[in-house]
């Protein structure tokens, strides 16, 4: 479910080589929604999709380039004085090298820390004063970096944006900065079960693949990188080529063309063109369970997965309303069987996470040590029941006029906007993507969810994740298949 | 229904950008039932919210946790509406729910398509009318509430800190206790004293209703009349008192559990919301912790390297309120080093007070912060819910912008020289412990 920012002011800075800030929760919802394993962009996958009779209203995109030959794409949209800019790379952690795993994050991170004119206090201080946010995110398949500013000092704010890409110096000693702060974020993360749980995860669902590992890399190689590996980073994976400027909000579209002109004038380096991902071969861990041993814990973090599709497939429809029935809001069969009924969670969710080169279906979700086989048969049986028989007339009309009904925010914010424009241009999906989705949403059988029903849940066996207590949870795992048992610290 | 006055009450000028965003019709139906109604014609959706002024605030001991196990109960099935139905029927019509509960109110939301409007209205009137409580469901529904607390508080470190902090900070207040309540009280809680808060605290003359989106305010007031007007007005509720006494020197308390690197939560007690201090208290926080470029994070993060991060939480409440530190440290960190750290910037700040610079910052986020906040129906029907529950009006968020462009260097100064006394303080210190395998 969508969850809220809360109400209060709250402020909150991880440094920048961290991960999300983790606040004590103060207030208290009826359920949260667990992200996809690791820290991803928002991509279509999310989509609360398609609606009702009138029809989306999405600003005009106007296109231009630069003369360094970046594309920018504007959108004028108000009535809030705010603009919302951001710059796609095709420059995701499945380009990080070998044995140099988080390397794009850890760069992106970087980029604010100096430039050829600017330190990392004065780039701070230049954003912050005017009350812009800077942000960077680096997800598989793409690195971005967004800003958020009052319109008037859009053009200002673009130029630091383009000095961020251009000339970054990655001085030594913020280097190594980074450094530290990485690793001892890393021993930190060992006490969140959920982030150790994704992680585990993500290596059992891709194994060597270059989604194999979490974007912001692990102790071991982030522990080796040296400035030179930054340096090299920068100049061989990022330029104009392979980058995308979105900026939506109350600026005019030839403005956003003059500024950008402006602010990457002379920008070189980088790939021709965006790399290619290898296509999947098959699950590593499938058939597998990982038991992920955490001795201090009362509650079990439960992750189960297999082969889903990569983004722009055909199944993508069928599947997404499939889906929502399956494990999408607080009706869906895993929620119902085993919050509603039995009592067992508080979140249960399942979703297909498509990225460029492929994709998994997995289920998230947690429950008291003792009923930990019970929650992971549970969950197997209502996934399997709709694989054998697919879902009934009714739930389907009523998945469509969720997602349908609910599309619709996705065109709320500026950012929110951004974001699909970026997503749509990164993976090919079209310009109407966003008018059409509810069309072709609605256009879906039951004759196309049976069949990605027995396509994608679980067909053969899945990869099992459990981390616990594992000398209580081992005896009761039998059957699933191999058990390896690892300790948490497999995951820093 | 009228429209809405020009706002007289806090002699501050409302913001013109804010204001055009802002035409809200309001009425108060014969049942005491408070409606606010914005139209935004942006996207075809509609984001409809209730506070209930009722949160853990209104507890005692022996039912903590309450008004939150509660709130999930009233997702289980009123007299139309039966169990499992309010979501089939919202999620079917292209909505979703969720709802929160925090120390001082329940809050309850719906996003949906926006022809499902009567349909909505129709499952929101039908429980504030007639929730039906029943033992099967909420023998499973304490279940679901128990696991919640076991990944909240019992398995996450920030959890576990901050319930002993609370019981620190407060010694007779209703906020010493955790808002998801203490596992045996939840445990204990029966279907009696989930009906007698129902009828206690769930009737109209209890809540405000705010609808904003693609909606015609004129019909759908009239809507509201039909759907609502036949629930009758319920007691008033008693009033909360607070007896908490004076903290007359810090309070400290260690806390061991297994984990990788020592961690640090410090309150500092704080005035209530409708205290002036507050909104000079949002621009000491601002200074201190947004951003990278800010106080504490340059200097405890970046400069001194003493810290991972650094959160300020300054929550408004309706009692006075607890200013919130948690910092992350490193493995080998020496917590009371940390914290001689951040008392010494604390302490910079009561006695030099801000820039000219660093206030004109703090002012320029919180308005950028602000702006954003209301930039989606949820978050403007959110944004009039909670500026109306702790400040007493939602016009309050039309002068925002104002009120802290009025505040000054030295009025900054003299917030943190007395907020951040020693004596206000509570120090939770978590040390890692062996794991018991």
């Amino acid at each position: 479910m969508a969850s809220r920012k809360s109400p209060s002011l709250k402020t909150s800075t991880k440094s920048s080589s961290a991960r999300a800030a983790k606040a004590p929760a103060r207030t208290v919802k009826r359920s949260s929604r667990k992200a996809p394993a690791s820290g991803r962009t928002a991509s279509p996958r999310k989509a609360q999709a398609a609606s009702t009779s009138s029809a989306l209203k999405m600003p005009t995109l106007h296109e231009s380039t630069t003369s360094s030959g970046l594309k920018v794409i504007a959108a004028e949209r108000g009535p809030l004085p705010l603009v919302s800019m951001r710059l796609v790379l095709r420059a995701g952690s499945a380009t990080d090298p070998a044995g140099k795993h988080g390397l794009a994050d850890f760069t992106a991170r970087l980029l604010r820390r100096g430039t050829r004119r600017l330190t990392a206090q004065q780039i701070d201080e230049t954003v912050e004063f005017v009350g812009a946010s800077l942000g960077v995110g680096v997800g598989e398949d793409t690195m971005s970096i967004a800003l958020t500013t009052p319109a008037e000092h859009f053009a200002q704010m673009l130029g630091v944006l383009g000095q961020l890409v251009r000339e970054p110096s990655f001085p030594p000693s913020e280097v190594d900065d980074a450094r530290e702060r990485a690793l001892a974020q890393f021993s930190n993360d060992l006490d969140d079960p959920s982030v150790i749980a994704d992680r585990a995860m993500v290596r059992a669902l891709w194994g060597d693949h270059p989604y194999g590992h979490d974007v912001g890399g692990s102790k071991r190689t982030v522990s080796t990188f040296t400035r030179d590996d930054v340096v090299r980073f920068h100049q061989e994976r990022m330029g104009p080529k392979v980058a995308m400027l979105v900026v939506v909000g109350a600026v005019k579209p030839e403005r956003v063309a003059a500024a950008a002109e402006e602010a990457f004038v002379g920008w070189t380096g980088g790939p021709d063109a965006p790399p290619t991902v290898p296509p999947v071969k098959k699950i590593p861990g499938a058939g597998r369970v990982l038991l992920v041993d955490k001795p201090d814990q009362t509650q079990s973090q439960v992750r189960i997965g297999g082969p889903g599709f990569r983004m722009g497939h055909e199944d993508y429809f069928p599947a997404t309303a499939m889906n929502i029935a399956l494990g999408g809001g607080f009706t869906s069969r895993l929620m119902n069987e085993i919050r509603v009924n039995r009592g067992l969670t508080y979140g249960v969710s399942s979703w297909f996470d498509a990225m460029n080169a492929g994709g998994v279906f997995a289920l998230s979700t947690f429950t008291k040590t003792a009923s930990t086989r019970e929650i992971i048969d549970v969950a197997l049986g209502e996934i399997g029941s709709v694989r054998e028989k697919g879902l009934k007339p009714r739930e389907l009309t009523d998945a469509q006029a969720y997602l349908a009904g609910l599309y619709p925010l996705r065109t709320e914010t500026n950012e929110s906007i951004a974001g699909s424009i970026a997503d749509t241009r990164v993976h090919g999906l079209g310009d109407d993507w966003v008018e059409k989705f509810r069309d072709r949403l609605r256009a879906v059988t039951s004759k196309q969810v049976s069949a990605v029903a027995k396509k994608y849940c679980l067909p053969e066996s899945p990869a099992i994740v459990v981390l616990g207590r594992a000398e209580e949870v081992k005896k009761h795992l039998k059957g699933l298949g191999p058990i390896t048992v690892v300790p948490a610290s497999e995951y820093e | 229904m009228r429209k809405a006055s020009q706002v007289t009450a806090p002699a501050r000028a409302a913001d013109p950008a804010l204001e055009s965003l802002f035409d809200v019709h309001e009425a108060t139906l014969p049942n005491g039932l408070q409606v606010r109604l914005l139209a935004n014609h942006q996207a075809p959706v509609v984001s409809l919210y209730t506070f209930f002024q009722v949160g853990s605030r209104n507890e005692r001991p022996g039912i903590t946790g309450i008004s939150h196990l509660f709130e999930h109960m009233m997702f289980n099935g009123a007299k139309k509406y039966g169990p499992k139905m309010f979501d089939k029927t919202l999620e079917s019509n292209g909505g979703r729910s969720n709802a929160y509960t925090s120390n001082d109110m329940t809050v309850y939301y719906d996003d949906f398509a926006a022809d499902s409007l009567e349909t909505v209205l129709d499952l929101e009137s039908d429980r504030m009318r007639s929730l039906r409580i029943s033992q099967d469901t909420l023998t499973s529904e304490r279940e679901v509430v128990k696991e919640e607390r076991r990944v909240r508080v019992d398995n996450d470190i920030a959890g576990i800190m901050d319930e002993e902090l609370g019981t620190l900070v407060y010694k007779a207040h209703a906020y010493r206790w955790p808002v998801i309540g203490w596992m045996a009280d939840i445990e204990n809680i029966t279907r009696e004293d989930c009906q007698e808060y129902f009828r206690t605290y769930y009737a109209p003359n209890n809540a405000v209703l705010y609808i904003v989106g693609d909606i015609d305010p004129k019909k759908t007031l009239a809507l509201v009349r039909k759907y609502y007007g036949d629930i009758p007005r319920g007691p008033a509720p008693a009033k909360v008192l607070n007896a908490e006494p004076e903290q007359k020197g810090e309070r400290r308390a260690l806390v061991r559990h297994p984990a990788q690197s020592p961690a640090l939560m410090i309150g500092f007690r704080g005035p209530s919301a409708r205290e002036d201090d507050t909104f000079t208290l949002d621009v000491a926080q601002y200074v201190l912790t947004k951003g990278e470029g800010s106080r504490l994070v340059r200097s405890l993060v970046y400069e001194q390297k003493l810290a991972v991060s650094i959160m300020l939480d300054w929550s408004w409440r309706i009692d006075p309120g607890t200013i919130l530190f948690y910092l992350e440290l490193k493995p080998d960190s020496d917590p009371k080093k940390v914290e001689a750290a951040l008392y010494a910037e604390l302490e910079k700040m009561a006695r030099e007070g801000i820039t000219d610079r660093e206030l004109q910052k703090a002012q320029n986020n919180l308005r950028s912060d602000h702006m954003r906040e209301l930039a989606t129906n949820n978050g403007r029907a959110h944004a009039l819910g909670h500026y109306e529950a702790l400040l007493g009006d939602w016009r309050r968020l039309l002068t925002l912008p104002a009120a802290y462009t009025s505040i000054t260097n030295d009025m900054v100064k003299a917030v943190a020289a007395k907020y951040f006394a020693p004596e206000r303080r509570s120090v939770v210190t978590l040390l890692p412990a062996p794991s018991e395998a």
